[in-house]
């Protein structure tokens, strides 16, 4: 079969494409911050002494866990209207999105904390320290230092995960690759040229997580 | 560090895999197309159609997941003149011409509309069904025109004629949510998620028809649109073949027949 | 016209839910089986293979598995190869899984303690001897609860094929749901469907995790 490549053909919808990519930035970024954010309150809530509190957590990452992203975006955008709570396609993207990181998150983060050694927590309280300054300052910081290449790689996994929040409108970077194959029929050098970015796009998390860490744990700067 | 060193270094063979890729696409695209398609289709025995399950009543599915269907009937009823033996290939609206591009299909009978882009990678057909696309909302919903949509949120199926010609006549003001098939327009509308929604006429009919939690009436017309029949681009025996059996069928009555049993009328007089 | 009962449509999602769980098979073993060469490659002397390796680790792990599947499916076909769904999904998932396999395996096996490697030499052993009865063997401990749990990603992986058209589970939902209109229900049986495929892997990950923490 005789098919010319016409990379070319995507130059008009160039436009498309920075938009797509400036959406899939700041979605990612919301939900970078939110999803580590409610990951936290709730390895925290299953750390904590609530037993109630932790069953609840423990429900709620199991379900996200074992269901598939896009089942839980189909059920976020078309089923909570039914319960009179609806969000636009964007808001239902984005809400789905801190959700699954949150559930994955909390796993990670709560591994770091059952690795804080327990005489550490018990001189805290000797010292005086309440469970909320002790979570904070004793346990947080090294649980968070233990375990950072696994959630930055989750953070990275989300975001090439929100691709599919193209099947629910969300004017992001592969609804543009969808939109411009619609209108030019050029499927494969729009979904290479879109897989490109995201690989650039990753690769850059990558690299932004790693010199964060080095500014945020300036400890680690003597073993390199 | 070990990580950045990595990085590094696969830059550099990205950028060789882009210079092979592109070589060998080269060579390859060199190659010559195959010939007449359709005694490649008569020495295969088969006949692979592309066909909607999410469009009913133009193909949708039965208890056994199987696509049922005008469109489904119609590719039943070339198979059958041609004496091949048929096989359905369930498509969607933004992916039906990939496929026919692709070479994964023989034809397309996916309720496809005719426009100017698609006449550029694909042969049609003559018309075999009718089709007026329009916007669609609740009874109570004021629209009476294009101008009237402004401020309102529509949803549409991605690469649709209704999609492209939805974005030609409505003011800047609406808000045109895009969605990847039928079905999910269809669900975005049920569940509240969009004001209106642009499609078929006889689409709309069968969704009012099957539910009753939220109703749709038309609002206005945007375009007679009937179908075709797509296939590839210069393959003139089968679309002279694909032609001629669309024409016994109208003549015989046969399509009026499907169109009794699907859309519950014959076949309107202009596509006779 | 159609009338679908709720068992009609449970049975319907069940049935496909079979090709869930033969993709997903095909997945992982397609997967183990490049992923084993890849982790090999990775932890090779060789300069050249590592970054062959590292470069199809890092291609698939940082692109979407949508995009992937676009490519295999619709990119594959215009360089003149033929491929079904059954093939694009298969081979998309396999990649993806290889990448995310060889890189789990190269963790385990790196996390063991360098001084093993050194002391093994020290004795005169050869790569090929200091592999099978050393490393190995205690990497494998390692690696077996990681790779039941990822076993969940890629059930959880097949669920994108239905955007290719792969007629399994999430397709048979949203098949269904277009015939019914019922997205609450339909979503919510294929919801519970792939919850009872991946909680018992998650569960059985979990506990090897935890008896291999305790013995080793």
């Amino acid at each position: 079969m005789a098919y010319n490549f016409q990379f070319s053909g995507l130059l008009p919808y160039l436009q498309n494409l920075v938009d797509g990519l400036v959406t899939t930035v700041v979605i990612t970024l919301i939900t970078t911050v939110l999803g580590c954010l409610l990951g936290t309150l709730c390895a925290a809530a299953r750390a904590g002494q609530s037993s109630f509190k932790s069953k609840v957590v423990g429900v709620y990452v199991e379900l996200i866990r074992n269901t598939p992203f896009i089942v839980q975006l189909f059920f976020i955008f078309f089923g909570l209207p039914a319960l009179g709570l609806r969000l636009s396609a964007w808001e239902a993207g984005t809400l789905a999105m801190v959700i699954n990181l949150g559930a994955y998150s909390t796993e990670i983060i709560r591994a770091g904390i059952e690795a804080t050694p327990k005489g550490q927590i018990e001189a805290a309280k000797v010292l005086g320290l309440t469970r909320f300054q002790t979570f904070v300052r004793v346990v947080l910081p090294p649980a968070i230092q233990k375990i950072y290449p696994a959630l930055t790689s989750q953070c990275i996994i989300v975001m090439l995960g929100s691709a599919v929040l193209s099947q629910i409108s969300v004017q992001e970077l592969t609804f543009a690759a969808n939109f411009i194959q619609s209108r030019n029929f050029l499927s494969f050098e729009v979904y290479f040229v879109v897989a490109g970015v995201y690989l650039l796009l990753s690769i850059g998390m990558r690299q932004l997580f790693n010199g964060i860490h080095y500014l945020v744990f300036p400890n680690l700067r003597a073993q390199r | 560090m070990k990580t950045t060193k990595l990085f590094r270094n696969s830059k550099t063979i990205l950028g060789k895999c882009i210079r092979m890729v592109g070589a060998i696409t080269l060579s390859l695209s060199a190659l010559s197309a195959q010939a007449n398609q359709l005694s490649a289709i008569q020495e295969r025995g088969e006949l692979v159609v592309a066909v909607p399950q999410d469009f009913p009543p133009f193909g949708s599915v039965g208890k056994d997941l199987q696509p049922v269907g005008y469109d489904v009937d119609m590719a039943a009823f070339l198979a059958e003149s041609m004496d091949l033996k048929l096989k359905l290939v369930p498509v969607t609206s933004a992916n039906r011409i990939p496929y026919l591009q692709t070479g994964k299909v023989d034809l397309v009978i996916s309720s496809m509309g005719k426009n100017a882009e698609r006449e550029k990678v694909v042969d049609f057909s003559r018309a075999y069904a009718p089709f007026f696309l329009g916007v669609f909302g609740e009874s109570q919903a004021t629209v009476k025109s294009p101008a009237d949509l402004a401020g309102k949120v529509v949803g549409v199926t991605r690469g649709s004629v209704e999609d492209l010609e939805l974005t030609k006549v409505a003011p800047s003001s609406v808000t045109i949510q895009r969605f990847e098939d039928n079905n999910t327009t269809i669900s975005a509308y049920l569940s509240g998620q969009v004001e209106f929604i642009a499609t078929g006429n006889l689409v709309a009919a069968k969704i009012a028809e099957r539910q009753s939690n939220r109703d749709l009436v038309s609002k206005f017309m945007i375009k007679n649109s009937p179908c075709y029949i797509g296939m590839r681009k210069s393959e003139p025996e089968l679309l002279s073949k694909v032609n001629t059996l669309v024409a016994q069928g109208i003549q015989s009555g046969k399509l009026d027949e499907l169109s009794i049993k699907w859309f519950k009328a014959t076949l309107p007089e202009e596509l006779k | 016209m159609n009338e679908f009962t709720n068992w009609d449509i449970f049975q319907a999602l069940i049935l496909a839910a079979r090709w869930t769980v033969v993709l997903s098979l095909i997945a992982f073993l397609g997967g183990a089986s490049v992923g084993l060469l890849l982790t090999f490659l990775q932890i090779s002397s060789r300069t050249a293979l590592v970054r062959i390796a590292r470069f199809y680790v890092e291609l698939f792990q940082g692109t979407p598995l949508l995009m992937q599947l676009f490519l295999v499916f619709f990119g594959l076909s215009l360089l003149g190869i033929d491929v079904s769904p059954w093939t694009a999904a298969a081979l998309a998932l396999t990649l993806f899984s290889s990448a995310f396999l060889s890189e789990i395996w190269r963790g385990c096996i790196e996390s063991l303690p360098k001084g093993q490697w050194e002391a093994s030499r020290c004795l005169g052993l050869s790569y090929f001897e200091i592999m099978r009865h050393i490393i190995l063997p205690q990497a494998l401990k390692v690696a077996v609860a990681p790779t039941v749990g990822f076993s969940v990603q890629i059930v959880k992986g097949t669920a994108l094929a239905s955007i290719i058209g792969f007629v399994e589970l999430t397709k048979a939902g949203t098949m269904l749901n277009n015939a019914t209109f019922e997205p609450f229900k339909v979503f919510g049986m294929v919801a519970l469907i792939y919850f009872l495929l991946c909680y018992p892997l998650s569960v059985a990950s979990r506990h090897l995790e935890r008896k291999l923490n305790v013995t080793g």
